[in-house]
């Protein structure tokens, strides 16, 4: 017994956070220093990509549909649900954007309100099926979600491919959306889509932190026995939750397609990958929303940094991807760890 | 008898600002029934998972057997000659009783389990302790007590020479307990000892040689049981004089309250776990229902409160048909409910103390005026319940998962009757709760009742039954088997009908289904 009762070695307390992302920059400058690079030249360029005042606007312009799919993830989350149809969902928000746009007889300010509105209520709809799926038959919602996505996604394709298509070029796409359909900008890239996910993320916030729905859903999340128990409607509650995800989700998807894309064009709402880098986001705060969203805000920044490497750097951008995974899987790890040995 | 087999000393364990083991000594003698007691909160859990190697003590030595342990887990001290059973039993309930006993130590043959060798010693370790166990039996098809056997065999596998019992008696009949004490009596005739957890003091008298007494984390007495009282136990644990039966008068029952007819709970496929119930409680009494676990009372009580939809029958309360109602609405039409799991149903363990008793109360005045909660007020509610209660908490930020089990059971028991409902229903309210604890949480059921309240109670411990009940319903197999006025009632007769055997329980002029 005595050669085996040494004190278990011990890490010295370090935050989880900067722990996993400090061995995220270490591994990722090892791997640029492998292939011949220079890693500081790298984080150089990322830190100037994403954090330099005249990359502002690019930084926030990736950072709003990042952190309102951050959002789409974190609200169900937070009550222990999982969302991961959030791509339907901004497909959906997207395609009913750009038709409201384009075939509603509404005078500007009118038609965008009209067309976000569509868009969100389309796409909240959508997710409130998969939660109706669970609550009345029993289909696990974290399965239903992911499936329900691909139908409506081959179907954006074959509308935007064939009937929808515009003629004009060789593309699946739909027509330019009317002028006064676009959303204002505010500088350069942005517009002020940035200022309605502000409101929408100071809403999700609120809701959490103040409300009587917020509480519920926080204690349905941390025990659901709990909170049925304690009277919560569990059914209600979950479609309106998965109503509201999906809303958000229709939300980012109308602000894509109303303020940067200004037509519907099959995959482009899906290649930058929002939605799974939003669902990373809402895991690592465990669906806490302010905390998803600082996540979510640093993974924007990530990114636009990467792109700004690739432009500066012969570094190809995938290395702001690895440093990602490095930092979600060194805190999957210390969760691990934390939960077993206490 | 006069060997020292397990030595703590000065064993110190620190969550945050509370200090749950602070200078413990503790001395345990080879062969010896030795009891720990002490009020929730005391730190007996923390001192035995401490023991066991589970928890990693902030100061202190422990000596096993002249030799000084530094336990990484559980596991070092199983390979040390320690055992534990556990309150809650981990067992596979699919499995063999031999599969559990040898999991992790399994005899092979060339690689293989050795399947007949594996249940041959397992028959013949039960056979050495009288352990009447069919190793070939599946483990969810036993009943709680030859489950816990199980729980013994599987320490015994291991060579325990010490095995912690951590409140052993809180699910089994009153012939089970015995039979486990004969389990005990065998145990330390072979130079074994016994680290017996519990808050029952007829047990300690009965069975133990020594008792060591913990109040706020640090000792406060050792005794020999045989030169002690149960009072000067109590003294020690409480520091002060404890009344042990339950003053009341007797109950004025009024107007029904709650109503059952026909009611039934269907398996799939199988016979129901519960069979066509009928029973009424009245305003001003407590009826209590009577029953090893396990014998549907889950069920029954899960399909009162809506919890679940009956396959059948009617409820209702306050003359609401509730039936087919969520929760919520059983709320709202006058219930409030101490559920039997505390940490599963009761109460969100990472929740804070004030998040907890908000449950129920976030859709009301004052807390909320139906969408907005009132920070202020959700924490001054929490507040007023802790301290009317008395629950040891530092604030009512804290989550409650460290609370010990009578401090967590005051957090459900306070935010359940300050709902001030016209009917409760308390399942098994004092389960693995200390004497102290156990006298309050009496004290206000009966205050419930002489308040008008009508109340449900439901427990596997036939003293609080005896001593609470105005009316007594024995269940058994999914259906009540008996009523019996709280006069008729007596521990042996409800321990043979609890057993099912209707016939031995002599029982004149009194319904007998």
């Amino acid at each position: 017994m005595s050669e085996r009762s040494v004190r278990a070695f011990r890490f010295p307390r370090i935050p989880a956070v900067p722990l996993a992302i400090g061995i995220g920059i270490l591994i990722g400058g090892l791997l640029v220093l492998a292939s011949g690079g220079d890693p500081i030249a790298a984080y150089r360029e990322i830190l100037i990509g994403a954090l330099a005042p005249q990359n502002w606007p690019n930084t926030l312009n990736w950072a709003v549909p990042l952190v309102g799919m951050t959002l789409v993830a974190a609200l169900p989350l937070r009550g222990g649900m999982v969302n991961l149809g959030g791509d339907g969902q901004l497909v959906i928000g997207g395609l009913v954007a750009a038709l409201a746009a384009l075939y509603l007889p509404l005078p500007g300010p009118l038609l965008i309100a009209a067309s976000i509105l569509c868009a969100m209520v389309a796409s909240g709809l959508y997710a409130s099926l998969a939660a109706w799926g669970e609550t009345r038959f029993g289909i696990p919602m974290l399965i239903s979600t992911l499936l329900l996505s691909y139908p409506v996604i081959g179907i954006a394709s074959y509308l935007v491919g064939f009937p929808l298509r515009d003629m004009a070029t060789g593309l699946a796409q739909t027509r330019m959306i009317p002028d006064a359909a676009r959303l204002p900008v505010i500088s350069g890239p942005l517009n002020i889509g940035l200022i309605l996910m502000i409101v929408v993320a100071a809403a999700v916030v609120f809701y959490d932190r103040r409300t009587v729905g917020g509480y519920e859903l926080r204690m349905r999340g941390l025990n659901a026995k709990f909170a049925g128990y304690g009277g919560v409607r569990l059914a209600a509650q979950q479609v309106r939750v998965m109503f509201a995800s999906g809303a958000i989700a229709g939300l980012v998807g109308a602000i894509l397609v109303l303020g940067s894309l200004y037509r519907y064009q099959d995959g482009a709402l899906l290649t930058p990958g929002y939605t799974w880098s939003g669902l990373m986001a809402a895991l690592l705060a465990g669906g806490a929303p302010l905390g998803a969203i600082a996540a979510g805000l640093f993974f924007a920044g990530l990114q636009t940094g990467g792109f700004a490497m690739q432009r500066e750097t012969a570094i190809p951008r995938v290395l702001t991807m690895i440093l990602q995974s490095v930092i979600i899987l060194f805190l999957a790890i210390r969760h691990g760890v934390g939960r077993k040995s206490s | 008898m006069s060997t020292i087999e397990l030595e703590a000393t000065g064993i110190v364990k620190r969550y945050g600002p509370l200090v749950a083991n602070d200078q413990i000594d503790l001395s345990v003698l080879r062969g010896e029934v030795h009891a720990v007691m002490g009020e929730n909160g005391a730190g007996k859990s923390t001192l035995m998972s401490i023991l066991y190697g589970m928890q990693t003590p902030d100061a202190g030595r422990i000596v096993l057997r002249g030799t000084e342990m530094h336990y990484r887990s559980a596991l070092d001290a199983i390979g040390a000659g320690m055992g534990m059973v556990h309150q809650a039993f981990k067992l596979f309930n699919s499995l063999t009783v031999w599969e559990n006993v040898v999991y992790g130590m399994e005899p092979t043959r060339f690689g293989f389990i050795d399947r007949r060798e594996a249940a041959k010693r397992v028959a013949a370790l039960a056979e050495r302790y009288s352990l009447r166990v069919d190793p070939n039996a599946i483990v969810g098809q036993l009943s709680v007590g030859v489950r816990q056997r199980v729980e013994i065999l599987k320490a015994l596998y291991r060579d325990a020479r010490v095995l912690i019992l951590d409140e052993p008696t809180a699910v089994l009949t009153p012939q089970e307990r015995d039979g486990l004490f004969d389990i005990i009596r065998n145990l330390t005739a072979d130079d074994r000892t016994i680290l017996f957890v519990t808050h029952k003091l007829h047990e300690v008298m009965a069975i133990t040689d020594r008792v060591t007494v913990l109040r706020d984390g640090k000792v406060v007495d050792r005794m020999v049981t045989s030169e002690t009282s149960a009072r000067e136990i109590i003294r020690a644990m409480t520091g002060r004089a404890v009344n042990l039966t339950v003053e009341k008068s007797p109950g004025n029952p009024g107007a029904v309250v709650l109503e059952a007819r026909g009611l039934t709970v269907a398996t799939d496929g199988g016979k129901p776990v519960v069979d066509h119930v009928d029973l009424s409680i009245r305003a001003g009494e407590i009826v209590g229902i009577a029953g090893v676990a396990g014998n549907g009372q889950t069920e029954l009580i899960e399909a009162l409160t809506g919890l679940r939809i009956p396959d059948g029958g009617t409820v209702s309360i306050h003359g609401t048909d509730v039936t087919a109602l969520d929760v919520e609405r059983h709320r709202d039409a006058g219930l409030a409910y101490i559920p039997e799991d505390r940490a599963t149903t009761g109460t969100a363990l990472a929740a804070s103390a004030a998040d907890n008793l908000a449950m129920g109360f976030q859709r009301k005045p004052p807390l909320s005026n139906g969408r907005l909660l009132d920070g202020n007020a959700v924490t001054a509610h929490a507040k007023r319940l802790i301290e009317k209660f008395g629950v040891k908490i530092g604030s009512e930020q804290l989550a409650v998962g460290t609370l010990s089990g009578g401090n967590l059971q005051k957090v459900v028991v306070a935010r359940e009757l300050s709902h001030a409902a016209p009917l409760l229903i308390a399942e098994q309210p004092t389960r693995g709760v200390d004497v102290g604890a156990i006298e309050f949480i009496h004290g206000q059921l009966v205050a419930e009742r002489d308040r008008g309240s009508a109340v449900l109670l439901v427990s596997a411990e036939l003293t609080e039954i005896l001593a609470l009940s105005d009316r007594v319903l024995v269940m058994f197999d999914g259906r009540i088997l008996a009523e019996l006025p709280a006069a008729e009632a007596d521990e042996e007769t409800l321990g043979l009908l609890m057993a099912g055997r209707v016939r031995d329980a002599h029982l004149d002029g009194t319904e007998a289904a």
